[in-house]
C-alpha cells in the first residue's frame, strides 16, 4: 500500500469539500480532495440549480436568510460564469395565506434580503405566462446557477494552488492514533489499489454519507435526511426564478435552467443517502402546485425527474419527524469538541448559495488548531473560468453557424444539445481511464435533451467504440439508457412515453442491442 | 359497393386500404399524421424465434396471433408479398424459419422477411462480407460494426472507406439524404467510376441502408453489376429508407387503386347509425382547417399503439383510445405501466383494446361496440411487440383479417 501525507485531507466532492479545498489551498496549506465518484454528483449536483436570494428563509430561518443574501452578492462577483441572472419573484397565489407577503416582506427589510413589490401589470409583462389571479408579486434576486460548472471551476481553482484532487477515490476507514485521526485509508475505484493518507486534519464534508464518515471513527453523528424530487419540464416556461410566497413546502418553486425550466421541490424523510426513489404522488403534488404559478403547466412535457438528500443537523432528540422544519443553516462540528476526538471536523448541512461562507468558517478552525495565521481570501479572489460557457446551446449554435457545414468530423451527434463529433472526440481525448457514456454526458450535456439520448446513445457509443482498442461492450451503452430512462420513468406518460417507445424502438426492433446477453440486462 | 373509411397511415392502414381497394371496396384512407413507417426497418418481424409458424401455438391465448389465426397471417404475408413483387421491390424469406441479419449496431437481428437487398446480408449466406464505410455519416459505423459482430462469431474481413460525390451536408445528414443522391443516375455512373479501383477481390459488400427509393432496385443493380460485387444493406436509424419505401409503393398502389387519401385528418367526432346506437354511421374529420362528415358503410381504425397516437396515456393513470375512446386494457396503476430497463418488458407496451377474432373492438361486457367498426395493427393489446419480435407481422395479419371481416 503506497502513502502519502498531507495538511488538509477532505472527504468529499460537492461543493462543500471543494470549497473548503479551495479556501485551504488559497491560504497556502497542502491539500488533498477526494471523492467516490465524480464532482458534484451528491446533493451538490441534485438540485434546482437556484442561487438563493434569501427570501425563501426570511420567515422560517433568519440566520440562513441572511447568510444566502451576504453569499448571493459575493458569488456574483467571484464566479459570475456560473450565474445567469434571472432574478426572482415572490408571488402571493389565491392559494396561499393573506397575511404571509406583509409579514415575509418586512422580515426581508430586517434581514438585509433585497426585496421590492412590483405592480401585477408590470409582474405580467415580466412572465405573461404568470397566473393572473397572482394577488401580490415581489422582485428579488435570485439566480440560476450551474452547479456543475462552479464544482469544475473549484477543482481547477484547487489545482492551482496546489492541491490534489482524487475522482474515483473512496474512503476505507479512518485511522486513528489515540485521540487523534492521524490517517485515512483510501481505495482507488478504476484501479482497486488501496493508498494510505496521512494527514494533520480530516474534513468529513460527505453530505448524506456524512453519518457513515464518522461512523468509521465510531462517532455517530445525529444526522436527518431529507429527500427532494424536482422535475425538469422541457421548456423554458418562465425566464425569472418564480416563488410562491408562503411558508417554504412542496411544490414552490420554478428556476428557469437553460433550455428547461425546473419544478421544485419535495421533502420526505428517508433513512438512507440513497434512497432516490420518486413517488407518483410526488410527481403529482410538484405539477399540481406547479400549476397554481403557471397555469396549464401539468399539460406541458416533463423531461426528467431527480431526487437530491439534503443532510440536516439534528442534535437533540426532536419528535418532529418531518424534515422541512429542520434549520437549513450549516454546522461545523469539531469531533474534539463533541467527541473528544482530535484533528477531525464535520461540515453539514448548508445550501449550495452558502458553500463558500461554510468554507471560510471551516479552514478558520482548521488554521486556529494548526496555528497558522492566514485569513481567507475566497470572498474577493474570482474562480478561474475553465471552460466558459461552451456547452450552452447558444454558444454552440454561434460556433456552428461560423464553422463550414462540411467539415467532415463536425456531424452532430447529439442534436437536442448540439454535440458534434469533434466536441465529442475531443472529450474522449481527455478522458481518464474508465471513462463511461455517462461521464461523457456530464462534460459535454450529450444525451439531456427532449429526446433523451435516443439518437445521440447510438452515434456517440459507436464513436467510442471506433477509436478504442478493447472490444466494444454493450453493457456500456445499456447502462447510459437506462441510467436517463431511471430518470424519465416516474413521469412517463403522454409525449414523455412517446419518447421512451421510440427509444425502444430504436435499441430493440433495429438495433437489437438486447441480443448480447451477457451485456444487456 | 362498400364504402370503408381507415383510419391511420403506418403499415396496417396502408395495408388495409389496398387490400380493401382490390376486393372491390371504395375507400377512404384518413391519416392525421405520417404513419410510423419512417420508424421501422423495412423488414416483416413475425416472430422472434428460429422457426416462428412452429411456436405460433406457444404464444399466450390474447395474443393477436390467437385471434387471427396462422392462415390468415400466411395469406396475409404473401399478399403483401405480392404487392412489393409487383412494385419491383421483392421480399424474400419464410415463415418457418428466420434469417438473421446484421444490425447497424453489430448485433445480429432475427426476421421473417426482409427486401432481397436487406435479406443479402443474411449471416448464414456465403461470401466473406466487407463493409462500406460513408465518410462523414453520422448513422453508419462500420469499424464498430465489425468489432461486434466479431463478438457474435460474424467475420468482418475489412471496412472500406467508400467516397461519394457531392456529399450532403456532413453536419446533419440523414439516410434520406444519402438515398437521395443515389436516385441520380448520372451521380452513380461517377461514384461507381470512384468505388471500382478501391473494391478488388471483394464479394459481398454491406452498405448503411440508403440506396434510393423507388429506383432501388435498379439502383442496386447497377451497382453489383458495374463492380461485379455482390450488396447488401443494413437498416440504421430512422428516417428509414426501407421503411419509406414501403411506404411509398402502398401509398401508389392505393392510388392507383381509387383510394381517396386524406392527409392532415383527425377525427374528431363519429355519426351513429341506428340499430340501437351499434352502428358508426360515419365520421366527422378535421382537415387544414376545415371540416369533412364522410358516410361509412365500415370504419377500419389503424391508428397504432402507444408511439403513433392510436393510444394516449395520460398522468392520471389512463391510457386512452384516441379516436372513439374505446376501453383500453392497461395497469390501473401509472407506475406499473414503466419496467426499471428500457430493455424490460413493458406493460404500456403490451397494453391497448381487445378484439374478437372478427376484429371487433368489445366493451367492458365482451361484446362488439359496434358491428361495423374493426380494429387492427398497433392499438391491439395482448403483444409485446419489441421483445417478441412480431410488430410487422401483427399489422399484416390483422389488417388483412379485418379488412376479410369487414367485407365479407
Amino acid at each position: 500500500m503506497s502513502s502519502l501525507s498531507t495538511q488538509v485531507l477532505v472527504i468529499g466532492g460537492g461543493a462543500t469539500g471543494l470549497g473548503i479545498a479551495w479556501d485551504a489551498a488559497l491560504r497556502g496549506l497542502k491539500v488533498v480532495l477526494i471523492e467516490q465518484s465524480d464532482i458534484g454528483q451528491g446533493t451538490s449536483g441534485r438540485h434546482h440549480g437556484l442561487l438563493h436570494s434569501g427570501g425563501r428563509y426570511a420567515l422560517s430561518d433568519p440566520v440562513t436568510a441572511r447568510d444566502c443574501a451576504s453569499e448571493n452578492k459575493i458569488l456574483r462577483q467571484i464566479a459570475p460564469h456560473t450565474i445567469e441572472d434571472t432574478g426572482g419573484l415572490f408571488v402571493a397565489t389565491p392559494a396561499d395565506p393573506v397575511d404571509y407577503p406583509d409579514r415575509w416582506f418586512s422580515a426581508c427589510s430586517q434581514l438585509n434580503v433585497p426585496a421590492q413589490e412590483i405592480s401585477l401589470s408590470t409582474m405580467l409583462e415580466r412572465e405573461p405566462l404568470l397566473n393572473p389571479r397572482i394577488s401580490r408579486s415581489f422582485l428579488v434576486q435570485d439566480a440560476s446557477i450551474d452547479s456543475f460548472d462552479l464544482a469544475h471551476a473549484l477543482v481547477k481553482g484547487i489545482e492551482e494552488h496546489g492541491g490534489v484532487v482524487l475522482l474515483r477515490h473512496q474512503l476505507a476507514s479512518l485511522i486513528r492514533h489515540q485521540d487523534r485521526l492521524v490517517a485515512a485509508k483510501i481505495i482507488d475505484l478504476s484501479t482497486g489499489r488501496s493508498l494510505k493518507l496521512s494527514t494533520s486534519i480530516l474534513i468529513n464534508a460527505t453530505g448524506p454519507w456524512a453519518k457513515t464518515t464518522t461512523a468509521m471513527a465510531g462517532i455517530d453523528l445525529p444526522l436527518a435526511l431529507g429527500k427532494g424530487t424536482l422535475i425538469a419540464m422541457s421548456h423554458r416556461l418562465v425566464n425569472t426564478v418564480v416563488n410562491r410566497c408562503k411558508p417554504p413546502s412542496d411544490g414552490d418553486i420554478i428556476v428557469p435552467v437553460g433550455t428547461v425550466s425546473i419544478v421544485g421541490t419535495t421533502d420526505v424523510p428517508v433513512k438512507e443517502p440513497t434512497s432516490l426513489e420518486i413517488e407518483p404522488w410526488e410527481v403529482d403534488l410538484l405539477l399540481a402546485e406547479g400549476d397554481l404559478l403557471l397555469p396549464g403547466l401539468r399539460d406541458s412535457r416533463p423531461l426528467r425527474t431527480w431526487a437530491g438528500i439534503r443532510p440536516l443537523y439534528q442534535p437533540t432528540e426532536s419528535n418532529d419527524s418531518q424534515t422541512r422544519s429542520l434549520l437549513r443553516s450549516h454546522v461545523v462540528l469539531d469531533h474534539e469538541e463533541t467527541d473528544g476526538l482530535q484533528c477531525f471536523i464535520s461540515v453539514i448541512g448548508g445550501k449550495l448559495t452558502t458553500f463558500r461562507l461554510m468554507a471560510e468558517e471551516t479552514v478558520d478552525l482548521i488554521c486556529d488548531k494548526l496555528e497558522i495565521d492566514q485569513k481567507c481570501s475566497t470572498a474577493s479572489t474570482p474562480l478561474p473560468n475553465k471552460m466558459g460557457k461552451f456547452y450552452s446551446l447558444p454558444s454552440r449554435l454561434e460556433k456552428l453557424e461560423h464553422q463550414d457545414p462540411l467539415a467532415s468530423s463536425d456531424q452532430i451527434v447529439c442534436e437536442c444539445e448540439l454535440v458534434t463529433r469533434s466536441d465529442l472526440e475531443l472529450a474522449l481525448e481527455n478522458a481518464t481511464a474508465g471513462t463511461d457514456l455517462d461521464d461523457l454526458r456530464r462534460d459535454l450535456r450529450m444525451g439531456m435533451g427532449p429526446c433523451q439520448a435516443g439518437f445521440c446513445s447510438y452515434r456517440s457509443y459507436a464513436i467510442s467504440s471506433e477509436r478504442s482498442s478493447k472490444p466494444p461492450s454493450l453493457k456500456e451503452l445499456c447502462n447510459f439508457l437506462d441510467e436517463r430512462w431511471k430518470g424519465i420513468r416516474p413521469v412517463a406518460w403522454g409525449s414523455t412515453l412517446q419518447q421512451m417507445e421510440l427509444s425502444r424502438r430504436i435499441y430493440l426492433d433495429l438495433l437489437a442491442a438486447n441480443q448480447d446477453s451477457e451485456d444487456c440486462p | 359497393m362498400t364504402h370503408i373509411i381507415v383510419i391511420g397511415g403506418g403499415l396496417t392502414g396502408l395495408f388495409a386500404a389496398v387490400v380493401a381497394a382490390e376486393q372491390g371496396a371504395s375507400v377512404t384512407l384518413a391519416m392525421k399524421g405520417r404513419g410510423g413507417l419512417s420508424l421501422s426497418h423495412g423488414c416483416i418481424d413475425v416472430l422472434d424465434r428460429s422457426a416462428p409458424s412452429r411456436s405460433l401455438s406457444l404464444l399466450p391465448e390474447h395474443h393477436p396471433y390467437k385471434l387471427t389465426g396462422k392462415a390468415n397471417l400466411k395469406d396475409a404475408i404473401s399478399r403483401f408479398r405480392d404487392l412489393m413483387r409487383h412494385a419491383g421491390y421483392p421480399y424474400t424469406g419464410k415463415i418457418s424459419r428466420s434469417m438473421s441479419i446484421l444490425t447497424a449496431l453489430g448485433t445480429i437481428k432475427r426476421t421473417s422477411f426482409a427486401p432481397s437487398g436487406i435479406a443479402r446480408g443474411n449471416i448464414s449466406s456465403s461470401g466473406s462480407i466487407v463493409l462500406g464505410n460513408f465518410l462523414g455519416f453520422r448513422d453508419f459505423y462500420p469499424t464498430m460494426i465489425q468489432k461486434q459482430a466479431r463478438k457474435a462469431g460474424v467475420k468482418i474481413v475489412k471496412v472500406i472507406d467508400l467516397p461519394l460525390l457531392d456529399q450532403p451536408n456532413y453536419r446533419d445528414a440523414y439516410s434520406t439524404d444519402y438515398a437521395h443522391l443515389f436516385e441520380d443516375t448520372e451521380w452513380r455512373e461517377e461514384v461507381i467510376r470512384m468505388w471500382r479501383p478501391l473494391l478488388p477481390g471483394v464479394k459481398r459488400l454491406g452498405l448503411p441502408a440508403v440506396l434510393g427509393f423507388q429506383s432501388h432496385c435498379e439502383i442496386l443493380e447497377d451497382l453489383e453489376d458495374s463492380l461485379g460485387i455482390e450488396i447488401f444493406e443494413i437498416p440504421s436509424l430512422p428516417p428509414s429508407v426501407p421503411g419509406l419505401r414501403i411506404e411509398r409503393i402502398l401509398l401508389q398502389q392505393a392510388e392507383a387503386l381509387g383510394v381517396r387519401v386524406i392527409e392532415g385528418a383527425g377525427v374528431i367526432g363519429r355519426i351513429d347509425g341506428r340499430s340501437r346506437g351499434k352502428r358508426v354511421a360515419g365520421l366527422v374529420l378535421h382537415s387544414t382547417g376545415r371540416t369533412v362528415q364522410l358516410d361509412a358503410d365500415v370504419v377500419l381504425l389503424a391508428t397504432g399503439g402507444i408511439l403513433n397516437g392510436g393510444l394516449v396515456s395520460q398522468q392520471n393513470h389512463r391510457i386512452r383510445e384516441s379516436v372513439f375512446d374505446l376501453p383500453v386494457h392497461h395497469p390501473n396503476n401509472r407506475s406499473d405501466w414503466v419496467g426499471l430497463s428500457l430493455f424490460h418488458r413493458q406493460a404500456y407496451a403490451s397494453a391497448g383494446i381487445c378484439v374478437n377474432a372478427h376484429m371487433q373492438p368489445l366493451g367492458l361486457d365482451e361484446k362488439p361496440m359496434f358491428n361495423n367498426l374493426f380494429a387492427a395493427g398497433g392499438l391491439l393489446s395482448g403483444a409485446c411487440r419489441s421483445l417478441d419480435g412480431c410488430r410487422q407481422g401483427i399489422d399484416l395479419a390483422t389488417a388483412y383479417c379485418a379488412i376479410n371481416e369487414a367485407l365479407r
